[in-house]
């Protein structure tokens, strides 16, 4: 058990070392090639436990975000920013992240280009337009 | 042991809002309330499902016991579920599960929150911890955000406003006001929604419900404990449940909720009725996109098209599908462990002439649906009125 536990730790780990070089760390399925984030550790259409790791460009689309006026223990400090969730370019694969400096939506139309900035251990995955 | 259909045959619950007693008194209160309506007494009771989340914020985590033994039957075994705000049906489906395979002829089923004292600040921090939080509260998404990237989704796929948004707490505060037991017991207009603070764009403060404290509670049982009892009850025709990715970005498409759709699904196909058939339902409206995206994922309206439908008044306590009769988690309140539970509740009240002014007439087959987080997990169940004449 404490093998699996801190295995799973290390996924979250090598995720954000990915993120701080600006990358979005993916496991590919060796056996069917289905493409999930690192922190999935069996594949979401065939069950098979062997990946290969793969570094995306940490750049994407963004699908939809939220302007957090009212932001939680933590971000009270950040200014104005959103929460974006992207389409990684050329993959089906969508992530999350911290965009700092959004105050109205005019600052940030859907479909707009974000990349990964890096990772803030206080803010999360930084993004950037 | 044999198998057999599910009935409940009491409901009672607490005042949802800001309550001075502790998580287990709030918890006693309803637990009494349902078994004064079941006209039976603990010593009936064969076991308690208990819904609560947010227990250690109260200086109380397991909770079944402690509730067992102040009912006087500490002898009881209980047992505490949590699934973020859709504890309250999850456990539900668990009690029906477990009356339905023949372990139980009778048992309690409730939930229970207390949260307000906390302040908002801390209630929103509590709240986020039900998130996958690495991707989503860590990244800086309150909950109220995490809806907020839902309905810009869906009023950029559907060409939906915040107006239209704006219409369902409208009409839910109006069934609230009717609701001697809800928290935010006022109407509201178009435009206080428009004008309120925003929360998280495009949500406002109008556009969520309160935090809540409060307790609701149902007692179950066979068919047979229900007939013996003389008493007005009804039967669970239908359950279901359904699963999400944890994450809104694991969604292919962020304007359903796939839980919602599996577990209706499940819950229609064991009742054998389609969404014509049922005559009102209490859905999961913790914010006003939430019930456009409930109502069509149940299959009341097509994608897209809820949006006209409640400008239109289908979904007032007049019109075709009245939606959340109660006032739903927006004008109700939400109290989070007892949010499922409650709705069953009002299902009960509206069946046995104790709804008041928001009474629905001739209803007899109506729906709850209720979810954990974004619709990370969901219960849907349905609902027969059994005449006793
Ligand atoms: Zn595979």
């Amino acid at each position: 058990m404490m093998e699996e536990l801190s295995e799973k730790e290390k996924t979250r780990e090598k995720f954000i070392e990915a993120a701080n070089r600006k990358k979005i760390l993916a496991h590919r399925c060796n056996k069917c090639g289905h493409l999930m984030l690192e922190t999935v550790l069996f594949c979401e259409k065939c069950s098979a436990s062997k990946f290969e790791h793969v570094e995306l460009e940490g750049s994407g689309t963004v699908v939809t975000y939220t302007i957090q006026a009212v932001a939680p223990e933590g971000f009270e400090d950040a200014g104005s920013y959103a929460w974006v969730v992207f389409k990684v370019d050329n993959q089906q694969l969508r992530g999350s992240g911290f965009l700092p400096g959004v105050k109205t939506p005019s600052d940030l139309p859907i479909g707009m280009k974000v990349r990964v900035a890096g990772y803030d251990p206080k803010h999360g995955l930084i993004l950037q337009k | 042991m044999t198998n057999s259909k599910v009935c409940v045959l009491g409901a009672g619950s607490t005042k949802y809002g800001k309550l001075d007693e502790s998580v287990i008194e709030i918890a006693l209160n309803a637990a009494k309330d349902a078994i004064d309506s079941a006209g039976i007494t603990p010593k009936d009771i064969q076991a308690g499902y208990i819904s609560n989340v947010f227990g250690v914020a109260d200086k109380q985590v397991h909770m079944a016991p402690v509730i067992m033994s102040n009912l006087g039957i500490s002898h009881v075994p209980g047992l505490t579920i949590e699934s973020a705000c859709g504890s309250g049906s999850v456990m539900f489906r668990e009690a029906f599960a477990n009356v339905a395979a023949g372990f139980y002829d009778c048992l309690l089923a409730l939930g229970v929150e207390k949260v307000t004292h906390t302040g908002t600040v801390r209630s929103t921090t509590l709240f986020s911890y039900c998130s996958d939080f690495f991707y989503e509260g860590g990244n800086g998404a309150s909950f109220p955000g995490l809806f907020a990237s839902m309905a810009r989704a869906y009023m950029n796929t559907h060409k939906a406003t915040e107006e239209d948004l704006a219409n369902v707490a409208v009409k839910n505060h109006e069934n609230g006001f009717l609701n001697p037991k809800a928290h935010m017991r006022k109407k509201i207009t178009i435009d206080e929604v428009l004008k309120s603070p925003v929360v998280a764009s495009p949500l406002k403060l109008l556009d969520c419900c309160p935090f809540s404290d409060g307790a609701s509670a149902t007692i179950l049982c066979s068919e047979e404990f229900a007939k013996n009892s003389g008493r007005p009850y009804m039967e669970v025709i239908g359950s279901g449940r359904g699963a999400s990715p944890a994450a809104v970005q694991g969604r292919e498409d962020i304007t359903t909720i796939p839980s919602t759709v599996a577990a209706a699904r499940q819950a229609y196909k064991m009742a054998g009725v389609t969404p014509k058939d049922i005559d009102f339902a209490e859905v999961h409206d913790c914010f006003t996109i939430a019930e456009i995206i409930d109502i069509e994922d149940l299959g009341f309206f097509p994608k897209g098209k809820a949006v006209h439908a409640v400008r239109d008044g289908a979904t007032r306590l007049k019109g075709e599908i009245p939606i959340n009769p109660s006032g739903g988690l927006k004008s109700k309140g939400h109290p989070i462990g007892a949010t499922g539970v409650g709705q069953v509740v009002e299902v009960f009240d509206q069946f046995t002439g104790k709804a008041g002014e928001r009474t629905i007439p001739n209803a007899e087959i109506a729906l709850t649906h209720n979810f954990g987080a974004t619709g990370a997990s969901a219960a849907v169940h349905i609902f027969r009125k059994v005449d006793r004449k």
